[in-house]
């Protein structure tokens, strides 16, 4: 077992932003920028086992925790609540070392005048301060005893806690009527943590902390954010991808009602108004005309991500597939453009006075738009304060590119706070989205079953270079990091090569929940079961016959095994129905599903979903299904429906009327298997995602013998059924 | 154009552009935040409330159109807080909200869904609502209808 009380790394207080994520990595890579290919190789090793640290290490209680007169205990995450649950599980961990019930302790957004900031991406929020929040939480216990025991004048030893109140012997105090005494904090080192066989909390079901006012639609949302004397904005962007501002008459929305303020940018033009409808109106009487290129579409797209273009990069390779004389059997797979969706809109309502800002903001990456905006506005960075709200979803779209410069310097023109809202359709066409991928495999079986060699080879577009500094995609060659994540074979076979061919698409590309390993994953396990079916060994035996006794692929057989027991895997399947399973290691955190499909008047129909998970150390289980409820329809949505498509040099998608995402009818049977093979937490927000594709896929060949490899698949099995 | 309706059961008067979406009179005049904007065409329901008891999507519903009728919104829909529409009391039980973005929306259409037909079935449910939830609550979304309608069947008979 691997310690799960673990310190993280100490020594570097500090009370300000960490670098945009990901720098740590390139800042690391530049050192070693000597070398190419077997370098190159070497940091993927590194990367692909890599352990997000908790990014915050400052322990001083008082920018994590309120006491409050009522004796109930505030908690300011550094880390954002968009729908993963994690305000619950911090409550629960923070419950743990502070003697409170759950529910005695609130969670609220930390923002930069009263605590920590940390980016919210990467399904590591619990993971990372799984050992962090425990340690404040117990500091701040042992603050609490030996304040007490200054007052009273007794040893610390002699002081309990229990239920918020500090007794010793006939003395007894709250931690609130404590706190409301001590005029000068003197905090304690952090004592050693309770072990996990006493918890109270962890482990068990605990209901979710933040469904009160979700439940009763409280105002807690960036875009529910209101300000005095605030007004509001609209902005018009170019709707075609990377076009240029070419000229603009704005006469019609000067004279518009409610209109108090024109501002014209390089390649936007913003209006202030006083209400909502009034500025979008007058934003609608702007005749623009923009530079562009009317030729870019989904075609050539395809073919610019494609095997054999762009700069390759290899990132792994152990043994020598060309010394196995097998015959070579070929897969090539593609998946499209995708699109976040996130309901919530991007929002930033900004309130920019004396030479300072104040950013009320529904977003994943507060150290982004605090960069960001400092730099647009030429403000200095502790002069931009953030304050993160509970996020509409996110899903990845919400860590990069906000309309929060747009937002600033609208709020500076008029001088007054202005609330900014994204369309739908500039949510689509202005934002970024998941690169199209091409993939090209190739594997060689032996006789016994074996797999003797496999081949990766990926062509992606990059999601990573928006988050990095330029000088990164040279040392790179290519984004093994994000787009790659999942690329490698992680199965036990001699001969195995990982190659990425690298291009950049003529728009901006970035994270997408669960980033390259729900594309990667689908090709990989696709063609796992293609391999099987040439080796007539069962897809299920196959896969744990290539796990070896590494502790990752101990536990991905294991799972193999739970959920194909639970499943009936080998039992007999009801009449017109396909089933297919698919396996995935993401975020330390082992994912399996086994789908059971239909085809109802020429379309695939989902009809139950069997999903195991080991997510390491489990804390709040409910939470856990939920999350695994939850990416198995984004991922059935993403696998039946979503596709972005360009033509023309325009995203063609501008709302939900022509990119399909998945509705109540679509809600198959599911079932979530949680298995704790770990005593340590590892991410669950993204690894369920990544099976459902590849699952649905070999289903799909069950049922039908038809191999569909491309996303959606709804669509192509109607073109494959009309060919 | 001054428009009188009343929301909530709360009669209001206000002043505003005709065309403006019934969902921005709501949210930024009556300052009521529960119902939410997702896409502005009426596709994604986050916005829906009751106009003289009509579920409706107010982004794309102009406010003079609601001039002298009863507009209700998610915060209207229990009687208070402490005595919470079925609906809601099921949403809680059955733990449904993720973001919660989407919830109101599917909470008023889940109301008037019940209204309609206090028993149904999970695929009356499926193929009654067609509300937008990007987290994929919908297995949850059908389990706590299905709760609520047992939930006001059962404070009928009681």
């Amino acid at each position: 077992m691997e310690n799960a009380d673990k310190k993280p790394k100490k020594g570097f207080s500090r009370r300000k932003f960490l670098a945009i994520s990901g720098s740590g990595v390139a800042g690391t890579l530049a050192l070693l920028y000597f070398g190419r290919g077997a370098i190159r190789r070497k940091i993927s090793d590194v990367t692909s086992e890599m352990d997000i640290p908790a990014d915050v290490s400052n322990f001083d209680h008082k920018l994590w925790f309120e006491v409050n007169a009522d004796n109930t205990i505030t908690l300011k995450s550094p880390k954002a609540e968009m729908g993963q649950g994690i305000f619950t599980g911090f409550a629960m961990l923070a419950a743990e070392e502070l003697d409170m019930a759950v529910e005695k302790i609130k969670v609220v957004h930390a923002n930069s005048l009263n605590g920590l900031l940390s980016n919210t991406a990467a399904s590591n929020s619990t993971s990372s301060f799984y050992v962090t929040i425990r340690e404040v939480a117990a500091t701040l216990r042992e603050t609490l005893k030996l304040q007490a025991s200054k007052l009273w004048n007794i040893p610390v030893a002699s002081i309990s806690t229990k239920d918020g109140m500090l007794t010793a012997g006939d003395k007894q105090l709250s931690y609130a009527d404590l706190a409301k005494q001590i005029t000068k904090w003197e905090t304690t080192e952090t004592p050693a943590l309770r072990p996990s066989s006493q918890f109270k909390y962890v482990g068990k079901q605990q209901k979710r902390i933040d469904l009160p006012d979700k439940v009763l639609a409280k105002p807690i949302y960036g875009i529910d954010t209101t300000l005095p004397n605030m007004v509001y904005g609209a902005v018009l962007y170019s709707p075609y991808v990377k076009g240029t501002l070419k000229s603009a008459d704005t006469s019609g929305a000067k004279n518009s009602t409610g209109v108090l303020k024109i501002v014209e940018e390089t390649n936007w033009i913003g209006v202030v108004a006083t209400s909502r409808y009034a500025a979008q109106t007058a934003v609608e009487k702007i005749k623009a005309e923009w530079d562009y290129n009317p030729n870019v579409s989904t075609k050539d797209l395809e073919k610019l991500i494609t095997v054999g273009n762009g700069k390759e990069v290899n990132i792994q390779n152990d043994g020598d597939t060309d010394s196995v004389p097998d015959e070579v059997l070929t897969g090539e797979f593609r998946t499209p453009i995708g699109f976040h969706g996130n309901l919530e809109p991007s929002i930033v309502v900004a309130d920019y006075k004396d030479n300072k800002i104040t950013l009320y903001a529904s977003f994943q990456n507060p150290a982004y738009l605090q960069t960001s905006v400092a730099e647009a506005l030429d403000l200095k960075t502790e002069d931009v304060a953030i304050v993160p709200t509970y996020m509409g979803g996110g899903f990845g779209r919400k860590a990069f590119k906000s309309n929060a410069v747009e937002a600033a310097k609208l709020s500076k023109a008029v001088g007054k706070p202005v609330h900014l809202l994204a369309t739908r359709q500039q949510e689509f066409q202005n934002g970024y989205v998941r690169p199209n991928t091409h993939h090209v495999l190739k594997g060689k079986v032996g006789k016994d079953g074996k797999i003797l060699a496999f081949e990766h080879h990926l062509a992606t577009g990059p999601m990573i270079f928006n988050s990095v500094p330029a000088i990164a995609e040279t040392i790179l060659g290519a984004d093994f990091i994000l787009a790659g994540h999942g690329a490698r074979c992680a199965y036990h076979v001699p001969n195995v090569k990982t190659t990425i061919w690298h291009n950049n698409l003529p728009f901006e590309t970035s994270i997408w929940r669960g980033v390259g390993m729900f594309a990667n994953t689908f090709a990989i396990e696709s063609f796992m079961d293609e391999l099987a079916h040439k080796a007539g060994v069962n897809p299920l035996k196959l896969r744990i016959d290539h796990c070896d006794d590494t502790p990752q692929l101990v536990r991905r057989k294991k799972l193999l095994e739970i959920i194909g027991e639970k499943s009936g895997w080998h039992l007999p399947k009801s009449e017109g129905v396909g089933r297919g399973l698919a396996v995935c290691d993401d975020r330390k955190t082992v994912s399996a599903a086994v789908v059971e499909v239909k085809i109802v008047d020429g379309a695939i129909k989902i009809v139950k979903v069997i999903q195991a998970i080991d997510p390491g150390k489990i804390i709040n289980p409910d939470g856990i299904r939920q999350q695994v409820e939850g990416a198995t329809m984004m991922a059935i949505s993403a696998s039946l429906y979503e596709q972005g498509t360009v033509e023309n040099g325009q995203f063609v998608q501008t709302n939900f009327h022509n990119y399909q995402v998945v509705r109540l009818s679509d809600t198959p049977e599911i079932e979530v298997i949680l298995h704790e093979g770990s005593e340590v937490p590892s991410g669950v927000g993204e690894p369920p995602l990544s099976p459902i594709a590849p699952a649905i896929a070999n289903a799909i060949f069950d049922l039908t013998g038809k191999r569909l490899r491309s996303l959606p698949l709804q669509l192509v099995l109607q073109n494959a059924s009309n060919q | 154009m001054q428009l009188s309706l009343t929301i909530n059961n709360k009669p209001t008067v206000l002043d505003v552009e005709p065309e403006m979406p019934l969902l921005w009179l709501i949210r930024d005049e009556a300052q009521l935040k529960g119902t939410k904007f997702g896409c502005g065409k009426a596709l994604c329901g986050a916005c829906s409330l009751y106009v003289d008891g009509d579920l409706i999507r107010s982004c794309s519903y102009p406010a003079q159109l609601a001039n002298g009728k009863k507009i209700t919104t998610i915060e209207g829909l229990s009687e208070n807080e402490t005595h919470l529409h079925p609906v809601q009391q099921a949403w809680l039980e059955v733990q449904v909200p993720q973001c919660g973005y989407c919830q109101s929306g599917f909470m008023m259409a889940a109301a008037k869904l019940l209204e309609e037909n206090p028993n149904p079935t999970a695929d009356d449910i499926k193929n009654g609502i067609s509300n937008i939830c990007r987290c994929g609550t919908h297995p949850r979304i059908i389990k706590a209808i299905l709760l609520a309608a047992k939930l006001k069947n059962d404070g009928k008979r009681g």
